[in-house]
């Protein structure tokens, strides 16, 4: 059981040293001096002075300090394309079946209405989250049957995945 | 004496560079997803300090079987995806199960997302609207694409219209 | 005998016998270092800054805040102990990765300031000091130790083959530091109910032991939506690991273990 001593404020430390002098082998000088006494508690005092200390404490900061690593950065690019993309899609799925004008010929016809410049800007756009979520998807596949698995896997395989995604994006681009 | 010996010790190191004043960078002492929700057992400790953080039932179902389930759904979407980028549209039936596919692929991604950061320990009932706010909009969606799959050339054969317009 | 050739010698000859001390320029390193004081829980944490003379102190980060705690600010708290990265006190996040404060050089380059904060997104007892609690609860949850059924058949050792020895490189050198459990974000997110890749790595230890027969227990107490499945491959834990551990790794091999 632990026993905690909290501090009150009377001299006992002194007192008990001045009291008895025969057992004093260090001079008082060099004896440290304290205006303490104490009082035991029990477990549940412990306990609850314990859960006190542990209300006022502050979280260490995490994002906002952490250095921006090829692991989490791209990691969290995956969940936010992920997002964007279901989203979108889901979007997109339930407009269609509430009847909104979403049909193929109406995007369509809105999209080839757009300048050309607008056209590929859009099209790089919309393809970079896909392709980027595609190839970023096969390599978290990868990993699940355990390969690449270390340090050098995931930096490689991430600047892999950076690489086919600008790529394959700007060839959809023109398409 | 003692305090004596004390400066004599001091001014024998060699002097030291003195801090400058704490310079006020105030860190918010509250994550970035803390203080909303329920309110939390203070230091996110239950218990005493020789208790072992308690064990959940095992819930095959919510754990290696969904995990296993995701991956099959992910895995059957990559050639379903590399398809009709590389040759065109799919046929209907085709399209219609790469679209059935990718609203169970879109279930599962959001609720990773909803169990992480719409945790039941702190949002009771707002995890529960949302999953269910995700399963009635995947009902409407997988509607969306049974009509896309009858009315029109599928999701493969729009995105190819619209992309080629 | 000494003392006649040194009177002899004269008080100069010992000087220019010894070789003569080059007197090293200041380099002054700016540090900042997080702060808060449990007696004034009302004042927010602050970064406070500390310049150091590197030139004139050891070349790990150790070296420094103990310099600073000896020379400037003795009221600068943290852990240490072994001073050789096997003991695992001095796990704090240095310029944005966490490590092991006794392992980590000081940057040389004085233009650019040293930051110093504790472990991320744990509660701080003071200044650098994180609470740990609940690291080690959950280290207890998964049974760290030897499971048998019966004790081995000559009485005295349990063996274990040269192969399967070999399995457990790479997984009993943790040293519980925690710097990987808390730079994963699934940890920041979900710390009560993820047991974090620190953790998972030592269950996945004792379920590839040879000598243990509780696999089928141990996966039991990870097959449910958190324990374990919070994890999502983000490998900031393997790449932050002051020991060169991969607990990414270890944790695929669980799930795939559980898998199939």
């Amino acid at each position: 059981m632990l026993a905690l001593r909290r501090q009150v404020g009377t001299n006992l430390c002194m007192r008990s040293i001045m009291i008895r002098p025969a057992l004093r082998t260090v001079p008082m000088m060099f004896t440290q001096v304290r205006n303490v006494s104490y009082e035991r508690l029990n477990a549940e005092q412990v306990q609850d002075k314990l859960v006190s200390q542990r209300k006022n404490r502050p979280l260490s900061p995490e994002l906002a300090i952490y250095k921006p690593q090829i692991t989490w950065i791209l990691s969290g690019l995956h969940r936010l394309t992920g997002i964007a993309l279901g989203g979108t899609f889901y979007i997109w799925m339930l407009a269609y079946a509430a009847g909104l004008p979403v049909s193929t010929t109406a995007l369509a016809g809105a999209f080839g209405a757009l300048p050309v410049v607008v056209k590929i800007a859009a099209k790089f756009i919309l393809a970079t989250p896909f392709t980027f979520h595609a190839f970023n998807g096969v390599r978290h596949l990868i990993w699940d049957m355990v390969k690449l698995v270390n340090n050098k896997g995931v930096i490689t395989s991430g600047q892999v995945v950076l690489g086919l995604t600008v790529v394959s994006s700007a060839i959809l681009a023109f398409l | 004496m003692l305090a004596v010996s004390r400066l004599a010790l001091r001014s024998s190191v060699r002097p030291a560079l003195r801090s400058v004043v704490a310079s006020p960078v105030m860190i918010s002492r509250r994550g970035l997803f803390e203080g909303y929700g329920l309110p939390q057992p203070p230091g996110n400790i239950v218990g005493t300090v020789n208790d072992a953080v308690p064990t959940p039932a095992p819930d095959a179902v919510h754990g290696s079987y969904h995990w296993t389930f995701e991956r099959l759904v992910a895995v059957s979407l990559v050639p379903l995806t590399v398809l009709p980028v590389a040759t065109g549209t799919l046929s209907p039936a085709v399209d219609a199960l790469f679209g059935g596919l990718l609203i169970a692929h879109c279930i599962t991604g959001f609720q990773s997302c909803i169990t992480d950061y719409i945790p039941t320990r702190k949002f009771p009932r707002g995890h529960i609207f949302c999953n269910w706010l995700l399963y009635i909009g995947s009902a409407g969606a997988l509607y969306g694409v049974y009509k896309i799959e009858t009315e029109e050339e599928g999701i493969s054969g729009a995105v190819k219209k619209i992309w080629n317009a | 005998m000494f003392k006649s050739v040194i009177q002899r010698a004269g008080p100069i000859s010992i000087r220019r016998m010894a070789t003569a001390a080059v007197e090293k320029q200041a380099l002054v390193k700016t540090f900042q270092i997080y702060r808060w004081n449990p007696d004034t829980p009302e004042v927010k944490p602050t970064l406070q800054e500390y310049k150091v003379d590197i030139n004139q102190c050891g070349p790990m980060i150790l070296d420094a805040i103990l310099k600073i705690k000896n020379e400037q600010d003795a009221t600068l708290t943290f852990r240490r102990s072994c001073r050789e990265g096997i003991c695992g006190s001095c796990a704090m996040n240095i310029n944005g990765t966490n490590t092991l404060a006794c392992l980590c050089r000081i940057d040389r380059d004085v233009s650019k300031d040293t930051k110093i904060y504790p472990l991320p997104h744990m509660y701080i007892v003071r200044d650098l000091v994180p609470d740990l609690t609940l690291f080690y609860k959950q280290y207890k949850s998964i049974e760290p130790w030897l499971q048998r059924k019966d004790v081995p058949a000559d009485g005295r050792e349990n063996l274990q083959t040269i192969e399967d020895r070999h399995k457990l490189d790479g997984l009993y050198e943790c040293i519980l530091c925690a710097c990987c459990s808390t730079s994963c974000p699934s940890y920041w997110w979900n710390q009560q109910e993820y047991l974090g890749p620190a953790v998972l790595m030592q269950a996945f230890r004792w379920m590839i032991d040879s000598r243990d027969e509780a696999g089928d227990k141990r996966r039991s107490f990870l097959e449910n939506g958190m324990s374990l499945y919070r994890c999502h491959t983000i490998m900031n834990c393997s790449r932050t690991c002051p020991k060169g551990l991969n607990p990414g790794q270890a944790i695929a091999n669980i799930k795939k273990s559980m898998a199939f």
